[in-house]
């Protein structure tokens, strides 16, 4: 399901539709939102390499990590810097995103520090502006926009923020933990396995936004380990998610397996006393002691032997009723 | 006063049999309405004969499918080919580009009567847990035989395959605006009252009849976008003007990009409130819960119908429509045929069947 976002993104948009936007979020309960980030520039930047996705270059904006761990990232994953200034550009707004290092000598020094590294990498001093910020973007891509993504911590904003994101995105990839941790702040022993368990594992589900005005939605589990990152598929384990947007009507139609086993084996009140004996029912004209001949006769019970004397109860279930309802309608021989 | 006009109710307004409108696409209704046809004619039966003129109408859209625009196309398409003359405000640089989408309206009676299909012939007994959509099938043929002139003035199909002939769009009746121009909504403000100065509302005949459409009013492209309490005032002088004049607006808004007491506030502004949804895709759990789920394009929930000139409310039977396109060219709503559900694991609703539904996306009521 990654690989299908990460084809999304390859393909690009069509001539008059916008170009598919990826939202990653993540919160601090479960922060694999980097490592995710990461996973989908490095697959990004091999298809453009190899020459297989729609777009020919890649712009990458870095805001919390520095421009060398981001090649040293795509290095590491196999991908050839050689000729990375014709492809990738990065916007470094890491180094001094509020302009605060006037000194003109220690801004050559940073300069030249990037130069040993390929790739044009320019340092942006003004992140607060963001029309500057969009505009030096676009003048580094050159060309139309084939496809973007982003990552956002949903803790660091406003609702109303977030759902804006959330609007103009075409797929919607957020990071949930798998265990959610108890609200309490106490720093308990469990809590504390908890959330490291949250740190290296997650549930990781997307939302595609179809052409057909559907929504599609995935899940998959997360790791990270010191290997790198892996998606599993989840396992479903019977609930439907997609019950939101319909009402819920409580009835139930069919039964499953376990009701209709359970269903067979109830024992009808006229079919046992409630005690494990056999059933007897008093009538009315022998005195209890005499209940042993008094026994009810069930078709599907050995029972004793009644004497033909004495008055008997048989009882039929209705289901072991075999013969077929007959044309006549019971009620033709009231007499009222 | 007609004497012998008998009273609905105690509360109804008693009109007049000579105030009946001479224009096609009005329609008078109980109270001294009078009604304008949304442009789906399965839309106008279940509000009770279409828009009231004089009411605002606001559609609450999902940011993950664009199913507004459907229904505020046949909005305009039905405006267009009654000769009603239409605004249009969006946000796009160049909002005469949407007219070009707007669908044709159904002009041949064979592919209207053919909608009724008779439902398929199933083997073995089915337990119908909804019956009375079955009752309206027969009665329709028989009013689109005898009526067929009175459909087709009030109320149309639109096939969203074949766009609008030039003649309905061009000529002195589209105004269109886009919103990108408007920093201050006071100039949109004054647009749309010189547009409804053209309608005024006077005792006696409607002249004639207006149309406003204003699409994703609130979206973050727009430069009012932080100032939540301009839009609101916007909203409140376009419904004082509407109030007083013979036009239907609807305004399509995102609700979840707004604080949600402004969205609230929104959503109590409103004469009529719709809300679309999109539905997940590939779901097998929903595929087997509903009918006709691949048909399905979204849902459609209902949560205020215009009342207007009256205290008794109405109560639907159901809110929430499924979306379908017939034979992919005619928008159509249907109720949900749903099939039961195992009440045990889901959580027990105290609410019943009514208009006034809580929050904005996700609907509480009951559907039987």
């Amino acid at each position: 399901m990654a690989d299908s976002i990460c084809r999304t993104l390859r393909d690009g948009g069509l001539e008059g539709e916008h170009a598919p936007a990826l939202t990653i979020k993540d919160r601090i309960s479960s922060p694999l939102g980097l490592d995710v980030f990461n996973h989908v520039l490095a697959q990004l930047s091999s298809f453009i390499l190899a020459g297989k996705s729609q777009s020919r270059g890649l712009v990458l904006v870095a805001l919390t990590r520095s421009p060398s761990f981001y090649l040293e990232l795509l290095k590491s994953g196999g991908v050839q810097l050689n000729s990375a200034q014709k492809w990738i550009h990065i916007l470094d707004c890491y180094s001094d995103p509020l302009g605060w290092k006037d000194n003109p000598s220690r801004h050559e020094k940073a300069n030249t520090a990037t130069d040993e590294n390929p790739g044009t990498v320019a340092l942006f001093r003004d992140v607060k502006d963001a029309n500057k910020l969009f505009c030096s973007v676009s003048e580094l891509g050159k060309d139309q926009v084939s496809s973007i993504f982003w990552l956002l911590h949903s803790d660091l904003h406003e609702a109303k923020i977030a759902a804006v994101f959330d609007y103009i995105s075409s797929m919607i990839a957020s990071l949930e933990p798998m265990i959610h941790p108890s609200n309490g702040e106490r720093l308990s022993s469990e809590n504390r396995s908890l959330r490291n368990e949250n740190l290296s594992r997650g549930n990781f589900s997307v939302r595609f936004k179809r052409r057909n005005g559907r929504v599609r939605q995935m899940c998959e589990e997360i790791s990270v380990e010191q290997s790198g990152i892996k998606f599993t598929p989840v396992s479903s384990d019977g609930q439907a998610i997609g019950g939101g947007p319909l009402p819920k009507v409580q009835f139930n139609l069919e039964l499953s397996e376990k009701e209709q086993m359970d269903r067979a084996s109830v024992v009808l009140p006229f079919e046992h006393q409630g005690n494990g004996k056999p059933i007897q029912i008093y009538d009315g004209r022998r005195s209890l002691a005499d209940t042993r001949t008094n026994t009810v006769h069930v078709p599907t019970e050995a029972s004793e032997a009644a004497d033909p004397r004495k008055g008997e109860i048989i009882y039929l279930r209705d289901s072991d009723d075999e013969r077929p309802d007959s044309d006549e309608d019971p009620d033709d021989d009231l007499d009222i | 006063m007609a004497a012998t006009k008998t009273r609905v109710s105690s509360f109804s307004r008693n009109v007049p049999a000579t105030l009946a409108p001479q224009i096609p696409g009005v329609k008078t209704g109980p109270n001294g309405t009078a009604f304008v046809s949304s442009g789906i004619p399965d839309l106008d039966r279940i509000v009770g004969g279409g828009f009231p003129l004089g009411s605002l109408v606001m559609v609450m859209e999902d940011p993950e499918a664009p199913h507004h625009m459907l229904l505020l196309r046949n909005f305009m398409s039905q405006g267009l080919v009654h000769n009603q003359p239409l605004l249009y405000a969006s946000t796009a640089n160049d909002p005469k580009g949407f007219l070009g989408t707007l669908p044709s309206p159904v002009t041949s009676r064979a592919d209207k009567l053919s909608h009724d299909d008779e439902p398929v012939e199933e083997k073995g007994l089915r337990i119908a847990w909804q019956y009375k959509k079955y009752f309206g099938g027969s009665q329709q043929i028989l009013n689109s035989q005898g009526a067929m002139e009175n459909k087709h003035e009030y109320g149309n199909d639109f096939d969203v395959r074949k766009p609008l002939q030039r003649q309905f769009i061009t000529g002195q009746k589209v105004e269109c605006i886009s919103l990108q121009d408007c920093p201050d909504l006071s100039a949109l403000r004054d647009r749309c009252a010189t547009f409804l100065a053209q309608f005024p509302r006077k005792d006696g005949s409607i002249s004639s009849v207006g149309r406003i459409a204003i699409q994703s009013f609130c979206v973050p492209e727009c430069s009012y976008f932080n100032r939540e309490w301009h839009m609101l005032s916007f909203i409140k002088a376009l419904r004082s003007m509407i109030r007083s004049s013979n036009a239907v607006t609807v305004v399509t808004f995102l609700p979840s990009v707004l604080s949600p007491s402004f969205s609230k506030r929104w959503q109590h502004m409103t004469d009529m409130l719709f809300s679309v949804l999109a539905i997940p895709d590939e779901d097998k759990d929903l595929a087997e819960l509903l009918t006709g789920y691949q048909d399905m394009v979204g849902l459609l929930n209902i949560h205020k119908v215009a009342r207007i000139n009256t205290q008794v409310p109405v109560i639907l039977e159901a809110t929430t429509f499924s979306l379908k396109l017939r034979k992919r060219k005619y928008l159509a709503l249907e109720s949900l045929n749903q099939a039961p559900v195992d009440g045990s694991s889901g959580t027990s609703y105290s609410t019943s069947g009514s208009c006034s539904s809580t929050t904005s996306s996700k609907p509480g009521s009951l559907d039987f």
